[in-house]
């Protein structure tokens, strides 16, 4: 019984345990790996800060309930602010724009920029009952696409070569 | 690094190829393919990377538009031709092994 009530009932609080392990993990794999090249010790302390980051934010519309939550202003670049006071998500689905925001820092900053960008201007597109779906799609991606980003950028940076223009 | 042809890789490449000229954006694709868009940005990206895809930001004025700029995403000439080829190499063994698969439940 008492198992049961400790079990994660949404699967944002699935995502919040399973990063909260993820993170534990991470740690003991580092401590593990301190003797390692540099470039994993690199990979693996942006592995457990985008854990600890992502567990932190998927708390917060949890955190915030009952409470009256201002929306963002639109960030410029994807628009938003151009929307009326009708298009606006409902309170309930607000929280995914306070969340993209957090996550997208966890990525690079013009990777993160461009990812939050395309992701509101998506979301402000999408009806209404796939919008929660799809924000939470880009949530669920977004670790894997952050450890993508720094991968890159790690290997610019220790292989420098052409850059592609975008 | 070599693009690993996915599943959900195979359909936006299917959905962009329909059409090489023509420009998408993200949700036209997600629609398209049926895949969700945040599984659909990870390999929009990796293919431009790759040069496989041009993407740029549509110029509008959301408040005349009355809606945000799209990012809009098309096949560069060399994306579509790689993305054929990758395509029909990645359909073949999935056919051989198929009729394989159908000649053994033949014979049982």
């Amino acid at each position: 019984m008492m198992l049961r009530t400790m079990m994660p009932r949404t699967r944002l609080e699935w995502v919040e345990r399973l990063a909260g392990a993820g993170m534990w993990i991470a740690i003991g794999a580092s401590v593990f790996l301190t003797s390692a090249p540099l470039e994993w010790t690199f990979a693996l302390a942006g592995c457990v800060v985008a854990l600890a980051v992502v567990s932190a934010a998927a708390g917060i519309p949890r955190r915030r309930a009952g409470r009256k939550l201002v929306l963002r202003k639109g960030s410029g670049h994807s628009g938003l602010s151009g929307r009326d006071a009708t298009d606006r998500p409902a309170t309930e689905a607000a929280h995914p724009w306070r969340t993209l925001a957090a996550v997208s820092r966890l990525m690079p900053a013009s990777g993160g920029r461009r990812w939050l960008a395309e992701a509101e201007s998506l979301l402000a597109e999408v009806e209404a009952a796939r919008r929660a779906a799809a924000a939470r799609s880009y949530l669920l991606s977004a670790p894997r696409l952050a450890v993508m980003m720094w991968a890159r950028q790690l290997m610019r940076r220790v292989r420098p070569g052409p850059r592609r223009p975008g | 690094m070599a693009l690993r042809l996915t599943v959900q890789v195979q359909l936006v490449l299917q959905a962009l190829l329909r059409d090489p000229a023509r420009e998408m954006y993200g949700l036209e694709l997600s629609e398209e393919t049926g895949l969700q868009p945040g599984t659909a940005y990870p390999i929009l990206l990796r293919l431009e990377h790759e040069g496989w895809v041009a993407s740029h930001w549509e110029d509008i004025d959301p408040r005349a538009e009355k809606r945000p700029a799209r990012r809009y995403y098309r096949l560069t000439a060399g994306g579509a031709a790689e993305a054929s080829v990758a395509l029909a190499a990645a359909r073949r063994p999935k056919g051989a092994a198929l009729r394989r698969l159908a000649e053994r439940g033949g014979t049982a």
